[in-house]
């Protein structure tokens, strides 16, 4: 066993070897090993490379807070994530992973001349230097910056892994599972209250697991951690979830837990859900997530070797790890001593310890010499040496101007304790300045919330088991024996007698940030510490600045001559950790991403090759190649045979709504610009819906089926809308009126025949209804049956040929098609999709909502005053359609273009101008609404929307293309077949 | 000529939810009716139809083969099964001649999914947001809500079942979501 | 994602079941009272809207719910419901949008 492993130490399972790679090199660890601990135990600090200077970095945490072990893990195709951090990734067999930002390897590195060259790259480099000119940019500098700064690259192929997500609802949620939210939870759930417990490790119980010496009410720390963890298994109301990190707190305690399943597994199966986003919803939230401890800020603390004392501690007592065999440990808290004396404990030589402060309490100088532990009071570390790792330290004491040197292979810091608030502040809790610890606490909750612990600034397992049995609604007190965890001094600056042109103090380890850049974005005048923050990117790293965002305000504080209260915090956003898309996205991929509404016979029209198009969310058909027919005849091909014979389209997706009671017709009559009082059973309207704003909303044929009772039709997208639109009249403006509406848009399936031969089609399946043209003429609906199946029966046309539109049960849509289709053989029976129907109704000039309209268009402009009633004392819009200037002249209105050569299809958007030979830029009159290829015409038609076009009748306008070309067209009334109506009389 | 006219709900249950822990089942054809009703003539309607209509927004009534849920101040729905529901909607129609009310046929628009089994409640509660804990949604409760992206209409029959009805559209969304959640679940 | 309460169902019930829908306490003029406005008037009735910072008189609709529109204060600094209200209720003075917010919101 490799001679860093302290063996009987540490959760590690010891039976259990498992084997892995680390670029490309072999290593070995246990089960319950992190890549970082592995490695550690195999002698290995140095773990990566600097974002910015390419230096040669190790672990400084061992947990989710590490800035500089970040790491890339591969397991096969698409199962690439870089960015991992090497403290969090627990290793399985084979688990293949790889250091980053070196080239072309991690123990020399070309990059690395950005170090030689730092001098040059101070804060605020890239904004100085990259600056102009800006064609530059592309070309030149983003790709030296993307290649020379910026962490691990990002995967190019798919994921191939699930992802899942659900919402829960709990009584109360704890984050943190160390003394105060196990406490929390065992109070919580004597009062049966729903809990769930989450850690972000793979074990639970936090610093219970490095707390050897801690004792509970008479068991061992680790004996009282199993007993609860059994306790709360045992409980049914608690729901332990480690492997899960709290990552945003919102509104009204819904919080964000992202669960990770199988990053810790060798063998995943194929299809098994990689990470879940459990979107909780708690009624209180008690935040029980730590402290973290704080680095140093002195010349060369970025060197592998040089990490948290707190580290240290972890890696020995959950990992069986010592760090080293020979360590210095620099301090400015005493919390450091009692990491010191543990790994004293396990046969780990502490050379020395340096102690920044001038006064320390005797007892701990006293064990320390006990122990055989030289301590130096009053003195700091001003200096390491070593490449790969710590060789030595200098030591520095600035008032007789002492040095001296100490040989180490790793270096243990603390500079204080930094109280965990991020999900505080996500949550919008207050928190206030401590000057005498030198961190912010938690103040005032916004939420249902309280933080407790080390987070709340309580220190000690007492006070944190304590604190959890109130907030979980308990009232126990703990007795433990537990090493005091003492008391700090925060240093803003460290005394050094080095140049400081000739030091490098690092404050944020990820993204290269050192003392001097901080100082110099104040220098600079930036003064407030989100724009410090910005100006020198510290904090704006993965890691959110955990280890860095504190040092990084006593500095620019002082510098500023400022408390730190005056020059603020920046503002924690989640997520907490770097958190998978994949996670983001849950089961919302691929065919689950959004909704595709399909009709009754779309898998029909599936089955028959159709060719789809998304209109809103629903899929519909298109058109029908036949025979490699591309859309263009295709659709020449549907139009025809349409116009001469019959043609059957889907037109389920139209919205309908049923209107009914005994006021439907006022309702309607404010609702629609025409009158409906008079529309007697069994007749159908066009109607046209404005907005309050007098513009066109929607339109649709509507059929009173009963004196009470209309069957309202809407565009295909304009459902949900119109929808609203009534109800909020209805509700909210007309609450007098005795009418209700329900949507049945999917209650029907809609089988719309067109073509001189659609009556003969149905005739012989029709019952109940006399299909006669004096029976049932053009504009009329009949209930009845077909097929068997009742059926509201529609004449009405959208092409201008005898027309039917037969609702029929939705269920019974599918059948009815197919039963028609067989029948139509005889008639040639085409089905066609959304863009013959488009060309057809073009044809004869009705107008698309939302295509030949754009929320701008009265009806007025679109041609249609017939529709308008002026008797009618109120409708919606009515009192807009008289304002000036929707009465003014030279508004754009709807005409029609014949292009001068018919064979030119105008492009829909194109825009029109009178002259073509004006410089550029020209006067604009409108632009191409609709244009199509005319099959039964032999000649392109166009609508447009045109500049007082209504006045431009027979005149030549202009469309000059890209590429300059120039079309030529003549604006003519938008009504090109059929205009008299007459092939609606068929018999 | 003779066609053979079949019904269709468009939708089949994945495999994968056909068995196991939780079961999902199409709950077959329905009649369904939108009842709206004032509140004065409620009590009345009620006593026509045979059945209480509740007063409670998210109360349910139910006897054999009817169950009518409360959805807003003045709306109720009625599922039933077809040989109970065959003759509601038209004498339901003939009422609303008398009462200030409406009745309209929305047997077609919606599709019906059972889900059953332990821990059925997690499965709803991969898409619908609701506090599904008993005290919270007891047995007998009906809501609009939304599952993902979709409206739906969520009754719960029993502890470990639930009915949710959609627009027959977004069926095949729900079941594959929940199929998905399955799928994973199955395995983790 | 809020809680939002909704004054028909009586209960809290999840943002996402909810459509905004603008600000409240604009009602609409009637036929005649529309006839009498002059343009700038009715310009003003259809655009133009508060755009407050702190407690907003607003409508909000339970779509997939009760279906209905409902009227709310919300606070739009700090994003939370001071109080919801029936359609029809009258807009609340600023002295009983104190007396809510002392009690804490709905
Ligand atoms: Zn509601």
């Amino acid at each position: 066993m490799s001679e860093f492993r302290r063996p009987g130490r540490g959760l590690v399972d010891y039976d259990s070897p498992v084997k892995f790679s680390f670029d490309g090199k072999t290593y070995d660890g246990f089960e319950g090993d992190t890549v970082a601990s592995a490695l550690l135990a195999s002698g290995v600090h140095l773990m990566g490379r600097s974002f910015k200077y390419h230096r040669p970095r190790g672990p400084v945490g061992a947990g989710s807070e590490e800035p500089n072990a970040l790491i890339t893990v591969t397991r096969g195709k698409g199962r690439m994530t870089p960015n991992l951090r090497a403290t969090t990734m627990e290793i399985y067999a084979g688990k293949e992973t790889a250091s980053q930002n070196r080239y072309p390897g991690l123990g020399f590195d070309a990059g690395a001349f950005n170090n030689v060259f730092s001098a040059f790259f101070p804060a605020g480099f890239y904004n100085k230097t990259f600056m102009w000119p800006k064609s530059f940019w592309d070309k030149v500098y983003e790709p030296f910056i993307r290649k020379m700064a910026g962490l691990g690259p990002a995967p190019t192929e798919v994921d191939p892994d699930n992802y899942g997500s659900v919402y829960a609802t709990c009584d109360v949620l704890i984050v943190g599972s160390g003394p105060a939210g196990l406490a929390a939870a065992l109070a919580a759930s004597k009062k049966d209250q729903d809990v769930i417990l989450v850690d972000e490790n793979p074990q639970l119980g936090g610093s219970l697991i490095s707390s050897p010496e801690v004792t509970i009410d008479g068991l061992s720390a680790a004996d009282w951690r199993a007993k609860t963890l059994k306790t709360l298994e045992k409980s049914g109301n608690v729901r332990l979830m480690p492997r899960t990190t709290a990552i945003g707190y919102y509104h009204d305690n819904f919080v964000a837990l992202a669960e990770r399943h199988t990053d810790h597994l060798p063998m995943v199966e194929p299809g098994r859900i990689r990470e879940t986003l459990h979107r909780i919803r708690a009624g209180e939230v008690i935040l029980a997530q730590g402290a973290i401890e704080r680095p140093l800020v002195f010349d060369g603390n970025d060197r592998p070797g040089v990490m948290l004392a707190s580290a240290a501690q972890t890696y020995l007592n959950i990992y069986g790890v010592a760090v080293g065999k020979e360590l210095v440990v620099f301090t400015s808290h005493d919390s450091a001593y009692n990491a010191a004396f543990e790994l004293a404990g396990a046969n780990v030589r502490i050379a020395s310890i340096i102690d920044a402060r001038r006064e320390v309490h005797a007892h701990l100088i006293e064990e320390a010499e006990r122990r055989g532990i030289d301590v130096h009071i009053g003195m700091v570390v001003s200096g390491t040496k070593g490449k790969k790792r710590i060789s030595e330290v200098e030591i520095y004491e600035s008032v007789h101007n002492d040095r001296k040197r100490i040989k180490c292979d790793a270096l243990l810091m603390c500079g204080g304790w930094t109280p965990s608030l991020h999900l505080w502040s996500h949550s919008k809790g207050s928190i206030k300045w401590d000057s005498q610890t030198g961190v912010y606490l938690p103040d005032k909750a916004n939420e249902n919330c309280v933080c407790i612990g080390a987070s709340n600034g309580d220190f000690g397992v007492k006070a944190a088991l304590d604190a959890g049995s109130k907030a979980g609604g308990g009232r126990k007190t703990y007795k433990t024996e537990e090493p005091d965890f003492g008391v700090g001094e925060v240093f803003d600056h460290l005394p050094s007698y080095k140049k400081s042109s000739k030091t490098k103090a690092f404050v944020d380890f990820q993204n290269d940030v050192t003392d001097k850049d901080i100082k110099l974005a104040v220098r600079e005048g930036f003064h407030s510490i989100e724009h410090v923050k910005r100006y020198t990117t510290n904090g704006m790293a993965t890691d959110q600045g955990k280890t860095s965002n504190l040092n990084a305000l006593e500095i620019a504080s002082k510098a500023l001559g400022k408390d730190a209260p005056q020059v603020g915090l920046t503002t924690f956003r989640p997520p907490y950790t770097p958190t998978t898309f994949g996670a983001l996205c849950g089961y919302r991929t691929d065919d689950l991403f959004e909704v595709t509404r399909k009709t009754a016979i779309d898998p029909w029209a599936e089955g028959q090759g159709a060719v789809f198009e998304p209109v809103g969310v629903w899929r519909r058909a298109w058109y029908f190649p036949q025979d490699g027919e591309d859309m263009h005849a295709a659709v020449a091909r549907e139009c025809k045979v349409t116009r001469d014979s019959l043609g059957i389209f889907d037109a389920s997706t139209l919205g309908k709504i049923e209107v009914v009671g005994p006021d439907a017709s006022k309702f309607m009559n404010l609702m629609y610009t025409n009158p409906w009082s008079k529309l007697g059973v069994g007749a159908c309207r066009y109607g046209l819906m404005l907005g309050e704003n007098g513009y066109i909303y929607d339109d649709g044929v509507v059929g009173r089926i009963a004196e009470d009772r209309f069957h309202v039709t809407t565009t295909t997208g304009g459902a949900p809308r119109v929808y609203r639109h009534m109800e909020d009249y209805l509700q909210t403006e007309f609450p007098e009126l005795d009418v209700w509406l329900t949507s049945t848009t999917e209650q029907w399936s809609v089988i719309a025949l067109n073509g001189p031969n659609a009556r003969k089609l149905i005739a012989p399946f029709v019952e109940g209804i006399d299909l006669s043209p004096e029976a049932f003429p053009h504009m009329a609906v009949r209930e009845g049956s077909i097929f068997g199946i009742p059926t509201r029966l529609f004449r009405v046309s959208f092409s201008g040929e005898l027309g039917f539109e037969i609702n029929i049960p939705s269920h019974f849509g599918l059948a009815v098609w197919k039963a028609l289709f067989e029948a139509g053989q005889e008639y040639n029976i085409t089905p066609y999709g959304t863009e013959t129907m488009h060309v057809l109704r073009a044809e004869k000039g009705f107008i698309i909502v939302g295509q030949d309209t754009d929320g701008t268009v009265t009806p007025q402009d679109a041609g249609m005053n017939w529709i308008v009633s002026k008797k009618k004392k109120d409708f919606v819009g009515k009192r807009s359609l008289q304002r000036s200037d929707l009465v003014a002249e030279g508004r754009k209105q709807l005409i029609g273009l014949l292009t001068d050569d018919p064979k030119v299809v105008l492009e829909e958007g194109a825009q029109i101008v009178a002259d073509p030979n004006q410089p550029i830029p020209m006067d604009m009159l409108g632009h191409v609404t609709s244009s199509y290829w005319s099959e039964s015409l032999g000649k392109s038609v166009a609508m447009a929307l045109v500049k007082d076009g209504f006045n431009l009748m027979g005149q030549t306008l202009h469309i000059p293309m890209a590429g300059g070309v120039v079309h030529k067209a003549t604006v003519v009334k938008p009504v090109f077949y059929d205009p008299n109506g007459e092939r609606l009389n068929v018999l | 000529m003779s066609f053979d006219i079949k019904i269709d709900q468009g939708v089949e249950i994945p495999e994968v939810l056909q068995s196991g822990r939780v079961v999902a089942e199409l709950a077959g054809e329905k009649v369904r009716l939108s009842l709206r009703v004032k509140s004065a003539d409620r009590t009345a309607v009620a006593k026509a139809l045979g059945f209480t209509l509740p007063a409670k927004i998210g109360a349910t009534s139910s006897k054999v083969g009817i169950t009518c849920a409360c959805l807003g101040p003045d709306e109720w729905i009625v599922i039933a099964d077809q040989d109970k529901g065959g003759k509601l909607y038209g004498k339901a129609l003939k009422l609303a001649s008398k009462y200030d009310m409406s009745v309209t046929d929305v047997s077609f628009r919606n599709i019906g999914i059972t889900v059953t089994g332990e821990g059925a409640a997690d499965m709803i509660n991969v898409g619908c947001p609701l506090d599904l804990r008993l005290a919270a949604f007891p047995v007998g409760s009906c809501t609009r809500s939304v599952y993902e992206a979709v409206p739906i209409l969520l009754y719960r029959r029993a502890e470990d079942s639930f009915t949710v009805e959609c627009w027959r559209s977004f069926a095949p969304y729900v079941v594959g979501l929940m199929a998905a959640h399955r799928s994973g679940a199955a395995s983790t | 994602m809020m809680l939002i309460h909704c004054p028909y169902c009586d209960e809290k019930r999840p943002e996402i079941e909810f459509a905004y829908a603008g600000e409240a306490h604009i009602a609409r003029p009637d036929a005649a009272e529309q006839q009498e406005m002059s343009d700038a008037q009715w310009s003003e009735f259809l655009f133009i809207r508060d755009n407050k910072r702190g407690e907003h008189c607003e409508r909000w609709w339970h779509a997939n719910g009760c279906n209905m529109f409902f009227n709310a204060v919300r606070n739009t600094v700090t994003d939370k419901f001071v109080k919801t209200y029936k359609m029809g209720q009258k807009r609340p003075s600023a002295s009983q949008i104190s007396k809510w917010n002392e009690g804490g919101n709905v």
